[in-house]
């Protein structure tokens, strides 16, 4: 340095003085970290704030990928949370999905929108129409006692004017080889309950679609044994559902249309008795005959759905698990390359979801921390200032 | 060796090559200085701002960042301006950084004073010292009447005060600090910027 002032050489002095003690400060420490790598002095852990240019942007990335990571986990734990939630209070309601037998349930659309207290709603309500992964877990509870009121029990009490068709839907996936045993198992499962099996059709021996009537006091035994048909043969349920249609209101109609037209027959019957003129005669036997057409429409209707309440239907699709055919391909256990690439978006958006709804409880926390520290920092400078 | 790195290739160096930054510091220091004496007025000031600024500059290097339009002498004169402004709310420097450092705290040899006033360009404000005069003490009016309006050397100075140089050296040092802090306080605009 050409100067000629000579507090500015001795600073000089000072400066290499401290420049030489932070070098074997250095040094040291990376003696004792073991001569690190080829990044070498470079990523020596320093003293104060911040570090050199590539650390602290590593170490800004690893911040942002543990607030992600923690944004997601609280974003899990609280879907987990009001998934279940939504589980269980809104279970019953839930319109069952992709099932053949899942028809629109009439009740759902005529019945008081939130569940009044009439009792007959409220049942019709309750009545089951779980898919999917719910039903798990709805079955286990029913299973253990624990559950909602007892679904098998709503069309059970004949007392009661409500009137119920239930359908249930379960596919099985067993071990290959098993499946002309798992069709015989399904057959002693529907007669050990009182059912039988209406239909039945099967390809390459290999899948196969068996359609039974049980009783409907015994539907939900008879879901749960083909259930444990699935463990018995080294296999797993693949997906089921249950719908429960209330057909309680149209019940009651036709009891009274038909109620009316036996009366107006009767009234008819008489007239014709009275009746002198043959013109007449003609004329009445015309009407009754038209009435006698419409109670007997009416009353094959109520049979229809007498029959129908009092025994349900349920559609077993039994498939060995390497089974060929377009079902196949949705074996999780087993996945195509487009499931795969179907699974691997579905868990791509719930990650994400999971990130977005956990950064917005992060968010309001970190602002408040943010505050804190920054009140504590102004206070800590102000200290300084002032000693 | 001529040192063919930039201000800003030193600094980050220096991370983790220390000397690299005693390289910066030659290249800056008596810029820096005339900075600090110019707005300061007081070489004591002025060389204590300086090595206060280095030592800060030091201990914090590792917060320096190649960002575009911050080179290496425009954080060090950031932090310059952050220590004056210190000074001139507080009316003295403080010794952190040095101390952080374990650096001494030196006293201004007696040959800087003038040297250093040598670094400030008396001439634009002898006018406003004029009127600042009154508010110094009898001792350091004088002593400054002497030494910058009369542009007598110290030897001088002490001969006609009947008083040690040094002691003619602080008078004048005191008082320009004095005046510089007042100055400071209304606003004045004592010398025109300097750095690049």
């Amino acid at each position: 340095m050409n100067t000629d002032i000579r507090a500015l050489q001795l600073l000089e002095r000072d400066l290499d003085a401290v420049a030489a003690r932070e070098r074997d400060r250095l040094a040291s420490v990376e003696r004792a970290l073991g001569d690190g790598g080829p990044g070498g002095p470079r990523r020596l852990p320093r003293r104060g704030r911040g570090g050199g240019g590539g650390h602290n942007w590593a170490g800004v990335a690893a911040a942002v990928v543990a607030v992600l990571v923690l944004a997601g986990g609280i974003g899990f734990l609280s879907q987990g949370m009001s998934g279940d939630d939504a589980g269980s209070a809104g279970g019953g309601a839930e319109q069952a999905v992709g099932g053949e037998l899942a028809t629109p349930a009439p009740a759902e659309k005529e019945a008081p929108e939130d569940g009044d207290d009439e009792g007959v709603t409220r049942a019709a309500l309750q009545a089951p129409s779980v898919s999917d992964s719910s039903a798990e877990s709805w079955a286990t509870r029913d299973a253990a006692g624990t559950g909602r009121p007892g679904v098998g029990a709503v069309p059970a009490q004949q007392g009661d004017l409500t009137k119920i068709v239930r359908d249930g839907r379960i596919g099985i996936v067993i071990a290959d080889g098993s499946f002309s045993k798992g069709v015989s198992r399904v057959t002693v499962i529907a007669r050990r309950h009182g059912g039988f099996v209406l239909s039945s059709s099967s390809r390459d021996e290999r899948t196969g679609t068996l359609t039974l009537r049980i009783p409907a006091k015994r539907f939900d035994d008879t879901m749960l044994a083909l259930r444990g048909l699935a463990g018995e043969l080294d296999g797993r349920v693949d997906s089921q559902n249950i719908t429960g249609e209330d057909v309680t209101a149209e019940f009651v109609d036709l009891g009274a249309r038909l109620d009316i037209l036996k009366q107006r027959r009767s009234l008819l019957r008489t007239l014709q008795n009275d009746a002198t003129t043959s013109a007449e005669i003609l004329r009445l036997s015309g009407l009754i005959e038209n009435t006698q057409l419409e109670i007997e429409n009416i009353q094959g209707r109520l049979n229809f759905l007498k029959d129908q309440v009092a025994e349900a239907t349920i559609q077993v699709e039994v498939r060995e698990r390497h089974a060929p055919g377009e079902e196949a391909g949705t074996d999780p256990e087993n996945p195509s390359l487009t499931d795969s690439f179907e699974l691997g978006v579905q868990g791509f958006l719930r990650v994400i979801g999971a990130i977005v709804v956990g950064l917005g409880y992060l968010i309001p926390v970190a602002v408040a921390a943010g505050a804190v520290y920054g009140v504590i920092r102004l206070v800590r400078r102000r200290d300084r200032v002032a000693s | 060796v001529a040192e063919e790195r930039t201000d800003s290739e030193l600094l980050i160096a220096s991370r983790a090559e220390p000397e690299a930054f005693t390289e910066l510091y030659r290249r800056h220091a008596e810029d820096l200085l005339r900075y600090f004496a110019r707005r300061t007025l007081d070489p004591e000031t002025a060389a204590e701002l300086t090595a206060e600024t280095f030592a800060e500059a030091f201990a914090s290097r590792a917060n320096y960042r190649d960002q575009q339009g911050v080179n290496g002498v425009a954080w060090l004169y950031g932090i310059a301006r952050h220590r004056l402004g210190r000074f001139f709310r507080a009316g003295r420097v403080d010794a952190a950084a040095r101390r952080k450092l374990g650096m001494p705290e030196r006293e201004l040899p007696p040959e800087d004073y003038e040297r250093i006033e040598d670094l400030i360009d008396f001439a634009p404000i002898r006018e406003a010292l004029v009127e600042a005069l009154d508010t110094l003490s009898d001792d350091q009016r004088e002593a400054m009447r002497l030494r910058v309006i009369d542009g007598l050397d110290y030897a001088e100075v002490a001969q006609r005060l009947r008083c040690t140089q040094q002691n003619a050296r602080q008078r004048v040092s005191r008082g320009l600090r004095k005046i510089a802090l007042l100055l400071q306080e209304r606003g004045m605009q004592l010398t025109t910027e300097v750095e690049a």
